[in-house]
C-alpha cells in the first residue's frame, strides 16, 4: 500500500470520526424526536466561534471551551425544544413542518452570525507542537490528531452513556417504542428535550473541534455540515446512532481516499454518489431497520 | 384503591362508553369480559390516560386520574400490559427491566435485584442477556408483565394476556397472576376473552356490554345470569 492511500484512510479515519459526531447529534435528534434538525450546521458553526469568542476575549482555551460548549448549548437546546417543538404535534404532517420549522431556524441562525461576526472567515489559532508528525512517508497534523482522540472520546462517553446509563436506555427506548416509554412512567417531552439538548450540545462540541482542524470558519458553513450529516444518517441508517458512525467512516473514507486519486470536486460527488447507491439498494441505511418499531 | 365512577367516552357517533361505575378493592382480581367492541379495552385505555375521557371520574387510592398524561398515571402506581405487547424490542431483557425503573429512587443494586427477581418470576431470567426481538410473543408477553411489576405498581390492567400464548405458557401467566394480589400487594383488572382463565382467577367479574356494564359479581353469578347468557355466552 503506498504512502498516499495510508495518508488518505488516515485523513479519512479523522474527518470520519469528527462527522461521526455530526451524524449521532442529528440521529438523536431525529430517532427521538422525528425533527429534521435542517439548522444542526448552524449550530455546529456557532459552537465553532463560541471557541473564537472564549480564546479571543477571554482567552480560553480551546480544549477547555469545549465541555463549555457542550453544556451551554445543551442548556440552549433543551429550552429551544420547548419554545419549538411541542407546537408541531399539532400540524397535520409534524415531520415536514419540522423540516421547515428547522430551515427557517438555519437561515436566523445564519443571518445572526452574519450579523455579529461578519462575513470574514475567522481562524483559531491553537498553539500545538510540534506541528506535523511524521511516521516515515506519512505526515499528519498533530491537531488532527488530538482531534480523532477527542472525537472518539466524545463517542465513547456518548455509547457509554446511550448503552449503560438508565436516561441514555430510555432515550434508546424513546427511539423503538415512544408510546411505551410512557407507559413505564417517564415523561417524553422531559426526555426529548434533553435529546435535542443532547444533540445541540453534541453539534456545537463538534464545531469546537471543527475550528481547531479546519484552517478557517465562516457563517455560511452550516448548510454544508448539515448536508454531509444528512448524507452520513441516510448512509447509516435513519435515527441508528451506531449506524450514524459506521455512515461518516464510510463517507470520510471514501472522500479522502478518492481526494488522493481524484479531481477534489469528483471527491465529494463520490461521497453523494455511495449515498444514491444505497438508498438504491437499502433504503432504511446500513444498519436502520426496515421500519422502526 | 380504584374507584371509577359515570365514565362516559365517545368517539363521533359512537358512544363507547356509556357511564361506567366500578370499583376495584385493594388485593383483588376484577375480571372483565364481553363481545368484542364493548368497550374493555377503551376502559382501560382512560383509565391508564391514553385516552381522555369525556366525563366521569377516576380515582386511585383518593387520587384523581382523569386528564393526568400516561407517564403520570404510570407513576402513581398504574401498570398496563397491552393484547400485543409492547417491549422494547432491540434492547435486553435485562435492559427493559431497567427503562421501566427510571424513576425509581432505589440504588443501582435494588433495581438489578428486581429485575432479576422478576425475569426469574416469569420464567426468563436465563434469557436476561437476549433481545426482547427474539422471544415468541407469549414470552414477550411476559417480559411486559414483569417490566410493569419491576415498578412495584398498585394496580395493573392485562388486556388480554393469554392471547396468542401457549398453553404451557398460559398457565404460567396464570400461576402468576394468581399470587400478585397477596404476595405483591397490587390490585389486578384482567380483560380477557378466556372466561376459564377469568372463573378461575377473578374475585369479582363485570360484563360489559355496548359501552355498559350489562351485570356483575362473583364467577357463579355472572355464569348464571340470563342476561349474560343472551348478549354474551349466546347460549
Amino acid at each position: 500500500m503506498n504512502a498516499l492511500l495510508i495518508q488518505g484512510l488516515l485523513n479519512g479515519l479523522i474527518l470520519g470520526a469528527i462527522y461521526g459526531l455530526v451524524g449521532l447529534g442529528l440521529n438523536i435528534i431525529y430517532g427521538v424526536l422525528r425533527v429534521v434538525n435542517f439548522a444542526h450546521g448552524e449550530f455546529l458553526v456557532l459552537g465553532a466561534y463560541f471557541a473564537w469568542v472564549m480564546l479571543s476575549v477571554f482567552g480560553i482555551n480551546p480544549f477547555i471551551a469545549l465541555p463549555l460548549a457542550f453544556i451551554a448549548f445543551f442548556a440552549v437546546g433543551y429550552g429551544l425544544y420547548f419554545l419549538l417543538v411541542p407546537r408541531l404535534a399539532r400540524s397535520d404532517d409534524p415531520e415536514t413542518s419540522s423540516l421547515l420549522l428547522m430551515f427557517g431556524v438555519s437561515i436566523a441562525l445564519g443571518a445572526a452570525m452574519l450579523l455579529v461576526f461578519d462575513a470574514d472567515a475567522r481562524t483559531l489559532d491553537v498553539p500545538v507542537e510540534p506541528v506535523f508528525l511524521t511516521f516515515g512517508e506519512i505526515v499528519l497534523p498533530t491537531i488532527r490528531l488530538i482531534a480523532l482522540g477527542i472525537a472518539v472520546a466524545l463517542v465513547a462517553v456518548l455509547a457509554w452513556f446511550l448503552y449503560r446509563t438508565q436516561v441514555g436506555k430510555a432515550l434508546r427506548a424513546f427511539i423503538m417504542n415512544r408510546d411505551a416509554v410512557s407507559l413505564v412512567g417517564i415523561n417524553a417531552k422531559r426526555l426529548s428535550a434533553f435529546a435535542f439538548g443532547l444533540g445541540i450540545g453534541l453539534a456545537a462540541a463538534t464545531g469546537v473541534i471543527v475550528s481547531m482542524v479546519f484552517p478557517s470558519f465562516s457563517p455560511f458553513m452550516g448548510n454544508d455540515y448539515t448536508l454531509i450529516g444528512f448524507v452520513i444518517i441516510v448512509l447509516g441508517g435513519l435515527g441508528h446512532p451506531v449506524g450514524a458512525l459506521l455512515g461518516a467512516l464510510i463517507y470520510g473514507i471514501t472522500e479522502q481516499v478518492a481526494v488522493v486519486y481524484l479531481n477534489p470536486s469528483m471527491a465529494t460527488a463520490l461521497g453523494f454518489s455511495l449515498m444514491i447507491a444505497v438508498i438504491f439498494v437499502r433504503p432504511s441505511g446500513l444498519l436502520g431497520q426496515r421500519q422502526l418499531s | 384503591m380504584l374507584k371509577v365512577r359515570n365514565l362516559k367516552k365517545r368517539f363521533g357517533g359512537l358512544q363507547a362508553l356509556r357511564g361506567i361505575d366500578l370499583d376495584v378493592p385493594a388485593r383483588a382480581i376484577l375480571g372483565v369480559i364481553g363481545m368484542n367492541g364493548s368497550g374493555k379495552t377503551t376502559m382501560l385505555n382512560c383509565i391508564n390516560g391514553i385516552y381522555r375521557a369525556d366525563s366521569g371520574s377516576i380515582e386511585l387510592d383518593g387520587q384523581p386520574l382523569a386528564g393526568r398524561p400516561i407517564h403520570e398515571v404510570a407513576a402513581l402506581g398504574i401498570g398496563r400490559t397491552f393484547q400485543v405487547p409492547r417491549v422494547f424490542q432491540h434492547m435486553t431483557l435485562l435492559d427493559n427491566m431497567d427503562v421501566a425503573q427510571v424513576a425509581s429512587q432505589a440504588s443501582d443494586a435494588e433495581r438489578n435485584e428486581q429485575s432479576a427477581y422478576w425475569l426469574d418470576k416469569v420464567g426468563l431470567l436465563a434469557l436476561r442477556y437476549n433481545y426482547a426481538e427474539e422471544l415468541s410473543g407469549g414470552q414477550q408477553k411476559l417480559v411486559e408483565l414483569a417490566r410493569i411489576m419491576v415498578a412495584r405498581p398498585k394496580l395493573i390492567l392485562l388486556d388480554e394476556p393469554f392471547a396468542g400464548v401457549n398453553p404451557q405458557l398460559a398457565l404460567q401467566l396464570i400461576n402468576l397472576i394468581a399470587e400478585i394480589p397477596v404476595q405483591h400487594d397490587c390490585s389486578v383488572v384482567l380483560v380477557s376473552h378466556d372466561l376459564t382463565s377469568i372463573y378461575q382467577l377473578s374475585h369479582h367479574i363485570v360484563v360489559m356490554n355496548e359501552g355498559a356494564i350489562l351485570t356483575q359479581g362473583s364467577a357463579d353469578t355472572v355464569r348464571s345470569d340470563p342476561a349474560v347468557i343472551e348478549a354474551y355466552l349466546g347460549a
